[in-house]
């Protein structure tokens, strides 16, 4: 299978998460990890190896290929400090389906392995309620990117093996859209932006060391790139604008530049292996999002008389844990558990309508059955549910981040997914 | 195999129900505090009764801060909220002012608007034609219209655009020959009740209180050139008077400040563009009158208040004149006599009263319009601008109102949107909602309406919000607020 063939592969299935980890992070990039909180980095489960810890990969015993799908289900109630109306807004409810592919081949005795991935680690896809009360900061948006990372790892010893990945920002696209507060004297309706573009292919790296001192036990760490997701050129559409002149001569722009940073990771694993049935990983991540600071688009003609528009992020750096386990009931049925604690990078009275964030809690269960000796299927379920969280009015002010709206988040996120294996 | 599908089976289960978890937040409790609101009552002036485009008309009043206060005070136990509308058939009520368009202009100047009068679906009942004037010139002033009566007058907004507080104990200002928007929420029976006696009897648990404005707004938008500022002493008494008359059942309320009416686009929109005009034609300035008589004032082109300084304030009615500056003329002073004696249905002008009004305005300004418009002969009139010294004069006395005001709520521990505070803010910075920044600017800022001078939708939204706030803040309520960006600003062709 070339990168060609998986690309179009990936191109059916193509979407992303609704934020499923802080910020729009995306981690369910392999399905077996998906059912045990995402651990990764200091196991060799399987293919998936080379997203979790390139390094890892030389010592997973088997090659293969495997296939992943998810559904990220979200479900998100807003309550508006200035509401309009005695409920609450609900997102209108999307699916998304976030995939991974992986290629994993070598000598079967030989110290080397090589594979290729494809994985969408970054996404968001929010679609607001018709006027809801934040519509002139974002009505939608539909993030997506696509990484395809041929990878090699290397066992210099029976305990410790390394790997690495060039990582091939192969895919991204943004579509934003938002409410312009200027009424039309026609039908009274709010004017309209949508932003859409393509981002340049980028290049990146994924590096592990995997290190197993003894039987029971390994660890190991990786490294993921900052690739930043730069849109040239996107097309500017304006819709519902009054036709004076007035108006209409502020709102001129057709393409648009955005540069968005897709933070470095620093991932860290322990694995522990008590007895041949049972695996128990734990990993911290953490991720570079303080380079994150503003959200600036640059327009080659106006919009509302400028020509640049910049939303304050000022993300901070933010760790992950995570926590699960596997158990082997008989050779061909594996059951998994496991739980994560997600830090959101967004700072109190922050939080913009596209990244909704907050800390994350995540259950996760999962399970495997092999059809003889080599295929397998994986199933893995995750609920992740965001603190509620609330920021004023009175603080976006203070913040001098009143582009966006004052009120209460609650997002519970449910994530089914399903993979396929094939060992050999 | 058994087992996969079990399991499977089960996991889709799991996935499925939990799908249908949308996350729930508790049911948000509203609490009426200390307050009750069973029946509020609503005193004031254009303001409190929705007035917007230079006139009354029916989307007005269904906005009007009152109503929406009304609907957020019903979650609170607040009971129903009449208001004297104007009916769908003459929902136009008594005619306003709609964006027309806007002038083509070669830059750097800017295009202006174009507003037009709405004139049909009115509610004009009829005409009240005022006894011959005899001092201080004999004139016959046209008829004024009268407006539909409303027909249940247990109304709980008795806002009354116009009304100065200094005419609450007017005797027969509910007569046709007084304020037709009071003429047309009095009973015929009651023609000489006074303001003051039908908000005695209003008997509110709850009132809101905002009368005051048009004691300096009057004076302010005619530029210093006819009404007048309501002494302080009398303003004090009086606003006692209707504190007095709405606690004495026990009733709780909000009042509000007389904001700085120097802030609003009537008096800061043509200004900066015409100081910018001047400045590109080489002119230093002109002369002004000033006052009702005929002082004249040099007014310095570089004092003309923009956002880097200055002082003088054009008014939004002078645009249509400062192009005369430097040619031979009177139109504005034909113009103005003409606006005063013509009869409303058919448009006459009697001629011997024209010449009359026309030669007595005139000499009262001692004008020669052989001259220059702008020259110390034939000055910019009085009424086009609000200079330094007629400013000085309605600060001080806003700001002996706004004292009279804070110190009457404060004996009766009453709640206070200091609105003067308030729009002040806005004027500076702007003010954001949700999302939104609103600013003082005509037109674009979405807060006041075409006449410049009156909000929006929006903006008696934002009034809400602010009133609601400092309601939570006196009687430990907590009223929910509404979302300013559903009330529509000025929407534009």
């Amino acid at each position: 299978m070339n990168l060609k063939q998986l690309l179009l592969a990936g191109g059916a299935l193509l979407g992303t998460t609704v934020a499923q980890a802080g910020g729009f992070q995306v981690t369910l990039a392999g399905q077996k990890n998906n059912g045990m909180g995402g651990v990764g980095t200091g196991l060799a489960l399987d293919q998936a190896s080379m997203f979790y810890n390139p390094g890892a990969l030389a010592m997973v015993r088997e090659r293969g290929v495997q296939i992943g799908v998810n559904a990220t289900m979200a479900r998100q109630a807003f309550r508006p400090q200035y509401a309009q109306y005695g409920f609450d807004r609900q997102l209108d409810n999307t699916v998304t389906t976030p995939f991974n592919v992986y290629a994993g081949f070598g000598p079967t005795e030989g110290k080397w392995r090589a594979g290729i991935a494809v994985y969408t680690p970054f996404g968001s896809k929010l679609d607001y309620a018709d006027g809801w009360e934040g519509r002139s900061a974002l009505t939608e948006i539909d993030l997506k990117s696509v990484f395809v990372q041929p990878t090699v790892s290397y066992a210099i010893t029976d305990k410790l093996s390394v790997g690495a990945g060039l990582v091939v920002f192969a895919y991204g696209a943004v579509n934003l859209q938002r409410d312009i507060p200027v009424q039309n004297a026609g039908n009274g309706e709010f004017g309209h932006i949508e932003l859409d573009g393509k981002a340049d292919q980028k290049i990146g790296y994924n590096v592990g060391v995997y290190y197993k001192p003894l039987d029971k036990v390994s660890v190991g760490l990786s490294y993921r790139s900052q690739i930043d997701a730069h849109v040239k050129g996107g097309d500017v559409t304006f819709s519902n604008l009054p036709n004076s002149a007035v108006v209409a001569s502020r709102f001129t722009a057709s393409k648009f530049d955005v540069t968005l940073p897709l933070p470095a990771t620093f991932n860290v694993g322990i694995g522990v292996m008590p007895s041949e049935k049972l695996t128990i990983g734990f990993d911290v991540n953490y991720a570079q999002w303080s380079k994150y600071k503003q959200l600036e688009f640059t327009f080659d003609q106006p919009v509302n008389g400028s020509t640049t528009s910049s939303s304050v992020r000022d993300y901070k750096n933010s760790f992950t844990f995570r926590l699960g386990g596997q158990y082997k009931v008989t050779d061909a049925f594996t059951v998994r558990l496991g739980g994560s604690l997600d830090q959101s990078p967004v700072k109190d009275g922050y939080v913009t309508p596209e990244t909704p964030d907050a800390n994350r809690l995540g259950a996760t269960a999962g399970l495997s059955y092999k059809f003889g000796e080599h295929f397998g299927v994986d199933l893995s379920t995750q609920f992740i549910s965001l603190k509620k969280r609330t920021q004023t009015q009175e603080e976006l002010v203070a913040n001098g981040t009143t582009d966006r709206v004052a009120g209460t988040y609650k997002t519970n996120i449910v994530i089914p997914g399903i993979g396929l294996n094939y060992t050999f | 195999m058994n087992t996969l599908q079990k399991y499977s089976s089960s996991a889709l289960l799991l996935g499925l129900g939990l799908a249908g978890c949308q996350p729930e937040m508790h049911s948000p409790k509203y609490d009426r505090g200390t307050a009750d609101f069973s029946k509020y009552v609503a005193v004031g002036n254009s303001l409190t009764a929705g007035f917007s485009d230079g006139g009354l008309y029916l989307e007005g009043q269904v906005y009007s801060y009152p109503n929406i206060l009304s609907q957020q005070f019903a979650k609170v136990g607040g009971g129903p909220f009449t208001q004297p509308l104007f009916s769908d058939a003459q929902s136009n009520g008594s005619g306003y002012l709609r964006l027309a368009g806007f002038t083509t202009a070669t830059p750097p100047d800017e295009p202006s608007p174009i507003t037009a009068n709405v004139t049909t679906g009115l509610a004009v009942r009829g005409f009240y034609t005022p006894p011959r004037q005899t001092t201080p010139i004999p004139l016959q002033m046209p008829p004024r219209p009268l407006y539909t009566k409303i027909t249940d007058f247990n109304i709980n907004n008795l806002g009354v655009p116009g009304i100065r507080l200094s005419d609450i104990e007017t005797v027969g200002y509910g007569s046709q020959a007084g304020n037709p928007y009071f003429e047309r929420i009095t009973p015929d029976a009651q023609a000489t009740q006074t303001y003051l006696a039908r908000v005695t009897a209003s008997n509110p648990t709850f009132f809101s209180n905002w009368l005051g404005n048009n004691d300096v707004l009057g004076y302010a938008t005619a530029g210093g050139y006819s009404s007048f500022i309501t002494s302080p002493t009398d303003f004090a008494d009086k606003n006692s008077k209707v504190i007095d008359a709405l606690t004495a059942g026990g009733a709780k309320g909000i009042v509000a400040t007389i904001p700085d009416v120097t802030n609003v686009p009537y008096f800061t929109t043509v200004g900066p563009r015409f100081r910018a005009q001047l400045t590109r034609l080489g002119s230093t300035g002109f002369v002004a009158l000033t006052g009702a008589g005929s002082t004249r004032k040099l007014i310095a082109r570089d004092d003309i208040r923009n956002d880097t300084g200055g002082r003088q304030l054009l008014t939004l009615t002078s645009s249509p004149y400062l192009g005369l500056l430097g040619t031979v003329g009177g139109r504005y002073w034909r113009e103005l006599a003409i606006s005063q004696l013509r009869n409303p249905t058919t448009g006459a002008v009697n001629q011997l009263d024209y010449q009359t009004l026309l030669g007595a305005l005139i000499r009262t300004a001692a004008v020669d319009t052989t001259k220059a418009f702008g020259t110390p002969e034939n000055p910019l009139p009085s009424a086009l601008i609000l200079d330094d010294e007629e400013q000085q004069q309605v600060l001080t006395a806003t700001a002996a109102f706004n004292t009279a005001i804070r110190s009457k709520a404060a004996s009766k521990g009453l709640a206070v949107f200091d609105s003067n505070a308030f729009f002040s803010g806005v004027a500076q910075s702007g003010f954001i909602t949700n999302g939104v920044n609103n600013t003082a600017s005509f037109i674009t800022g979405n807060l006041f309406s075409l006449d410049g001078v009156h909000p929006t939708p929006r903006g008696y939204a934002v009034i809400a919000n602010e009133m609601i706030k400092a309601i939570n803040a006196q009687y430990g309520s907590t009223i929910p607020f509404v979302n300013p960006n559903a009330y529509r600003g000025v929407r534009i062709p």
